[in-house]
């Protein structure tokens, strides 16, 4: 588990009359075993939020520190895409971001394979497989490095209904299981409230517009009344913030 | 089931040589209707053979047998390639990676594509005589360019989201070198080899013919020298048969392996006869010149 403190971020893109603002003056605090979804629609900079918390770009200005009972966090990352390396075998892709390629290094990756139900794949490359099983590979990755904190980037948008709701019930179990703080970025709404505990909605212009807490027990079920309120609430602020109009 | 062998790729690759041996027989036929004399340079298919036959048993007039020869210049083939690998790629790379250096080094290598394989060789062979020198320098010149532009290409094409990917999870920079950089180099790299061997081949025989004293292309000059067309053809045949065997045994074997993860690697020969397989990654294609 870690603690995420966001200070007055503000990430710019381009310059002059090209100027794009991703995200303004955002300031956060999260932290604990706790699952957050991002939303927003498309250009309201939930991806460069999370790149920014992954390191793999620089804010403009402001402050991002992750730690982890006072010192650097660990982090692990996935992706829209698995992004696997095409010419290693399962098993090489988790050892790949591993420290040391050790004895009880490989038993965790099995393990985390295993939990993906991926276990007697380990020496298949990732072209041998089907979507659903790179990503699930993808989050095996992720799982494997043990880290305090876990970034996903619309991991599931890119797969079939029913791949991805067998996914989303495995991360689930994964997340109460290992206890790591996550944050997951999304615009499915539903997605967002039958996972989460908090839900950040972005607006234009990458402005935190609101900070809903999900307080629901969990298994959540679509069909579920309170689960079908709690996405009327997120819809109203999208419309209350003017991301989405009803005729 | 005939008719569908006979529309198929196998029958195709068949009759190709059927069809050249009876072109062949009928331009010996045509062409000494009309200049009876034509028939001392034009030999016919089985004068060929035969030639080549007593080659590969080892019965020749000439200084060294086919073997003896073709090793010289798979020599001088390999120290060429070499060389202009590690030169191409190093340059390549840093064309790849630097705008100065490429606009620095690109019009230095479209003018050494674009010079002829014959300006090399006459070049290698006044600026270095006879010898294994001229030769194996016509082969850099002749197949650095193509390293050098592939190199350049792949790693402009280098797959900047498992860069992102080894950054999000801290991957050491050496590591992701070798484990991303690299291998996603390999495809450019052995386009480059390939066509560096083909033409490169070619170079050299040009190259030994003005100034070699011995190799494939000095032993075809031989058979020239003898008067000898059977020779000549012979041994350009041979030389092709040696290169399709190369191509054949060593290219496609080494493809095969280095590329097992990628499933359209077991299959790029029939990719010719068929339509591509539809696939959801982009492809990065390798430049061939």
């Amino acid at each position: 588990m870690a603690d995420i403190k966001i200070v007055n971020l503000h990430k710019e893109f381009g310059a002059g009359a090209d100027k794009v603002v991703a995200l303004d003056d955002v300031n956060l605090e999260l932290g604990g075993h706790v699952f957050v979804s991002v939303v927003g629609a498309s250009g309201c900079g939930k991806s460069t939020l999370l790149n920014i918390l992954s390191g793999i770009e620089t804010p403009t200005n402001g402050q991002v520190t992750i730690t982890q009972e006072g010192g650097p966090a660990r982090a692990g990352y996935v992706f829209q895409s698995a992004r696997l390396l095409p010419w290693r075998t399962v098993m090489d892709n988790l050892l790949f971001v591993q420290e040391d390629r050790s004895e009880p290094t490989r038993q965790r990756c099995q393990r985390y394979l295993d939990m993906v139900q991926l276990g007697d794949k380990g020496k298949k490359f990732p072209g041998e497989l089907s979507g659903g099983m790179q990503q699930r590979v993808g989050i095996a990755r992720a799982f494997s490095t043990e880290p305090d904190v876990l970034f996903m980037d619309e991991p599931f948008s890119h797969l079939d209904a029913i791949t991805a709701r067998s996914l989303r019930a495995e991360l689930h179990h994964m997340w109460q299981e290992t206890g790591k703080t996550v944050v997951f970025v999304t615009h499915d709404v539903s997605e967002a409230v039958e996972l989460s505990n908090r839900i950040l909605v972005f607006a234009k212009g990458g402005r935190l517009a609101e900070d809903i807490p999900m307080d629901l027990p969990f298994p959540r079920e679509s069909a579920d009344p309170d689960v079908a309120l709690a996405k009327a609430e997120v819809f109203r602020t999208f419309e209350r913030i003017g991301a989405l109009t009803v005729r | 089931m005939l008719f569908r062998a006979l529309k198929g790729p196998l029958s195709g690759r068949l009759t190709f040589p059927l069809v050249c041996l009876g072109v062949w027989l009928l331009t010996i036929e045509l062409v000494a209707s009309i200049w009876p004399f034509a028939v001392d340079v034009l030999p016919t298919p089985w004068q060929v053979a035969g030639f080549m036959w007593d080659e590969i048993t080892g019965n020749t007039l000439a200084p060294h047998n086919v073997y003896q020869t073709f090793w010289i210049s798979l020599q001088r083939l390999g120290a060429g390639m070499l060389i202009a690998m590690v030169v191409g790629g190093v340059v390549g790379l840093a064309m790849g990676l630097s705008k100065s250096v490429n606009a620095f080094f690109n019009d230095w290598v479209v003018a050494i594509l674009a010079m002829p394989n014959l300006a090399w060789a006459l070049f290698c062979s006044l600026a270095f005589g006879f010898g294994d020198t001229g030769p194996i320098i016509a082969v850099v010149l002749t197949g650095v360019p193509y390293v050098i532009i592939n190199v350049r290409e792949g790693v402009r094409n280098a797959p900047s989201d498992l860069y992102d990917m080894a950054r999000a999870f801290g991957v050491p920079r050496e590591r992701a070198i070798r484990h991303v950089l690299i291998p996603s180099l390999m495809p450019f790299l052995f386009a480059a080899g390939r066509y560096a061997f083909a033409l490169g081949w070619k170079g050299l025989v040009v190259a030994e013919v003005f100034g070699g004293q011995d190799g494939a292309g000095w032993t075809i000059k031989f058979w020239y020298d003898a008067h000898r067309a059977y020779g000549v053809i012979g041994y350009a045949l041979l030389f092709v048969i040696f290169a399709l065997f190369f191509e054949k045994f060593l290219f496609d074997k080494l493809s095969r392996r280095i590329f097992r993860w990628r499933p359209e690697a077991s299959v790029a020969e029939e990719a010719f006869d068929q339509p591509p397989a539809v696939t959801t990654e982009p492809q990065r294609t390798p430049q061939h010149g």
